[in-house]
């Protein structure tokens, strides 16, 4: 078995930085497997999906289109404005509690699975640096290789995809914001056009680049905030990659006596992408690839041994301890998930295209006018959506006797706009009472949606024998 | 060559201070790290030089200051763009651009106690609004009482106070669309038996 690992990992301290400072290159060789497979799939998965969500259209907008311009934010067929922007509460708490939930069960699941640096860096811009400088060994002997011309070439290739690569990601990352045709319309322009977007798009895909070319690893161990914070997450019971110390130590030739099952072939040390030993114990480094397990499942079964010496476990499951999936902090993060995302799916089956709100107009709470109470209310209507919404405004639940003015004609309110009706509601004054709740509803042309807002008709206590007309009368609470 | 740092080579460099038990090795820091220390100290002499040194942009609360007379700057020129005073009232109301904007404002928001015609009570019994067409009114006649009347309201009786609702661009549209319906120099009667608090 070659060794391709010209450091020997040491806990106290990173592989990846020198004692100087420096930094260390890795040059992480193939571990083909069935995590590996499933890592692939499962990435080229997520890449399709990124790359769809601004095309695929839902209820008319890109499934995913946050319209910053506009301050409308289309979520799979939701749109959400600004005035809906306190969601964003329960969505990122939501997301933080099945961040909780995800690690106390699975640990760094989406680190190795799901996170976009790892999906682009390994099963995008590795696959590019194997395909042009070959498999670990040649990569390390090309690092070194003096520079011909050939090796100028294969790395100015390389560096060339590379930024072709960060552009697209830059590109498909700006579709969120601005949607496609403007994305490409913007591309066709010259950059004085528009300026803001050209600078953003040259920083990020500089940054891109930079990240995916030298920085890899260094933003997972250093930059991460969830790297750092899974160890407050995590206890013996999560799911974690580990080496079965019983079974393997001690190391040793195969066939030597007494010797556990690891012949120190350094295999998984050689395929890992951060640089550490997992027979070193768990370490913030591990981002959870799985590549250690693939490479010893294969030394495994070459040596007609069982496979798992480098496996999926929690702590406790490999040093043989009984293994719990159900702890205190799995209920506690559960509960607070439930929560956060059943209050979080509750608001938002409460958003409507438009927003309605009635208030009483300023001045007395009611007139009595001749043998009638009269009450005036202001209805605002508030178009959240980017095109016209007409809407019908009618009152439900006042007695039948009353008359009902300022809601007659529809309403046509422009995209995003505002407009106020008054509502001149009056009662007969032997039918007025302290308060009759009614309704202020909204509806549009086509029936889609009804907004409504309950109101209060107030009137006098009772009335008097001779009505005082245009006084406000009192109204004792 | 300086002396060893550590003098228990075989023994982890660790630094001297323990917190909760935790201890912290004395590795040194990633030289990419140490660089964007580097790059903010010569981003900061950039920044001061940009905003102390030459200038080029106020800094902080001159900027802010500087910023609040450009607002108050602009809501002044809103108000007086409007001119209210009665001559510039009634010459809007002879320019059709006024009055139709005018009779959108109203026809939004008046029409439900002024009726449609502006007749009001002389259309009907049973509205709210008095007449606006008539020579009667109740809290003056010239155009500049319209104005304040529509933007202060008569609270006591009902008519809202719209200035905070319309704003002064559309209440004047809306005065000068209602004396569209009238003639500069006719004859103006105040009411006061309806102004007066009874009847
Ligand atoms: S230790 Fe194993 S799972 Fe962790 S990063 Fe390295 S190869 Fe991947
Ligand atoms: S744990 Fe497996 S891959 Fe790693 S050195 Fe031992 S036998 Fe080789």
């Amino acid at each position: 078995m070659q060794n391709t690992s010209p450091f020997k990992p040491v806990r106290d301290q990173v592989t990846t930085i020198r004692e100087d400072g420096s930094r260390r290159f890795l040059y992480p060789a193939d571990a083909p497997g069935r995590f590996d497979r499933a890592r692939r799939a499962a990435a080229l998965a997520l890449i399709a999906v990124y790359l769809l969500l601004p095309w695929v259209k839902v209820g008319g907008y890109p499934a995913v289109f946050l319209d910053v311009a506009h301050r409308r934010f289309h979520l799979l067929g939701l749109t959400l404005a600004a005035q809906d922007l306190w969601l964003l509460f329960f969505l990122i708490s939501g997301l933080g509690f099945g961040l909780f939930f995800v690690t106390a069960l699975l640990g760094r699941i989406w680190c190795g699975w799901a996170c976009p640096q790892t999906v682009f860096l390994d099963h995008v811009f590795r696959r590019v640096e194997r395909w042009i400088e070959g498999d670990a060994v040649k990569r390390q002997l090309l690092a070194r290789a003096p520079w011909t011309p050939s090796k100028i070439l294969r790395r100015a290739a390389k560096q060339a995809i590379y930024l072709l690569l960060a552009a697209a990601i830059t590109h498909l990352f700006l579709a969120y914001f601005v949607s496609i045709p403007s994305v490409w319309a913007m591309m066709r322009d010259a950059p004085t056009k528009n300026w803001g977007a050209f600078v953003f798009i040259a920083a990020a895909t500089g940054v891109i680049y930079f990240n995916f070319a030298w920085f890899r690893e260094q933003l997972c161990i250093v930059i991460c905030p969830y790297g750092r914070l899974q160890s407050a997450l995590t206890d013996d019971h999560t799911l974690v990659i580990g080496y079965d110390w019983a079974r393997g130590e001690p190391r040793g030739k195969p066939g030597s006596p007494g010797a556990g099952d690891c012949v120190a072939c350094e295999r998984c040390v050689s395929v890992c992408p951060t640089g550490i030993d997992i027979r070193q114990g768990l370490q913030l480094e591990c981002i959870g690839c799985a590549a250690c397990i693939d490479a010893c499942d294969e030394v495994m079964a070459r040596l007609g041994r069982k496979p798992g010496l480098v496996r999926y476990d929690s702590l406790a499951g490999l040093s043989g301890r009984p293994r719990r999936r159900i702890r205190p902090r799995m209920v506690v993060y559960g509960v607070l998930l439930v929560i956060g995302a059943s209050v979080a799916g509750w608001s938002a089956s409460g958003i409507r295209p438009a927003m309605l709100t009635a208030t009483r107009m300023v001045g007395a709470p009611y007139y009595v006018d001749g043998g009638t109470v009269r009450n005036q209310f202001l209805v605002r209507l508030v178009n959240k959506r980017s095109e016209k919404v007409t809407l019908n405004l009618s009152v439900r639940g006042l007695p039948a006797a009353a008359t009902v003015r300022g809601l007659e004609a529809p309403v046509e309110i422009a995209p995003m706009g505002e407009e106020v009706r008054p509502l001149i509601v009056q009662v007969p004054r032997a039918q007025s009472a302290l308060a009759i709740v009614f309704e202020v509803v909204a509806s549009d042309a086509a029936g889609s949606f009804r907004l409504s807002r309950a109101m209060e008709f107030l009137g006098p206590e009772a009335a008097p024998d001779s009505p005082n007309s245009h006084e406000p009368g009192p109204r004792s609470l | 060559m300086s002396a060893d740092p550590n003098p228990h080579p075989t023994e982890p460099d660790v630094r001297p201070h323990v917190y909760d038990g935790i201890r912290e090795f004395n590795n040194r820091l990633p030289n990419w790290w140490l660089f964007t220390l580097y790059a903010t100290i010569v981003f900061w002499v950039g920044y001061w030089a940009y905003y102390e040194w030459f200038r080029v942009e106020p800094e902080g609360a001159r900027s802010v200051e500087l910023a609040m007379t450009r607002i108050d700057a602009a809501k002044l020129a809103a108000t007086a763009a409007v001119n209210i005073d009665d001559k510039s009232l009634w010459a809007m109301s002879r320019n059709p651009v006024f009055v139709d904007a005018g009779r959108q404002t109203f026809e939004a928001n008046c029409v439900a106690c002024h009726l449609k015609s502006l007749r009001g009570k002389s259309e009907s019994p049973t509205a709210i609004g008095p007449d606006l067409t008539d020579q009667i009114w109740i809290h003056g006649g010239d155009p500049t009482d319209l104005y304040r009347t529509v933007t202060q309201g008569v609270p006591a009786k009902g008519m809202p106070t719209w200035g905070p609702v319309l704003g002064p661009k559309r209440i004047t549209e809306a005065v000068a669309y209602v004396l569209s319906h009238h003639k500069e120099g006719e004859p103006i009667v105040i009411d006061t038996s309806v102004s007066a608090p009874a009847k």
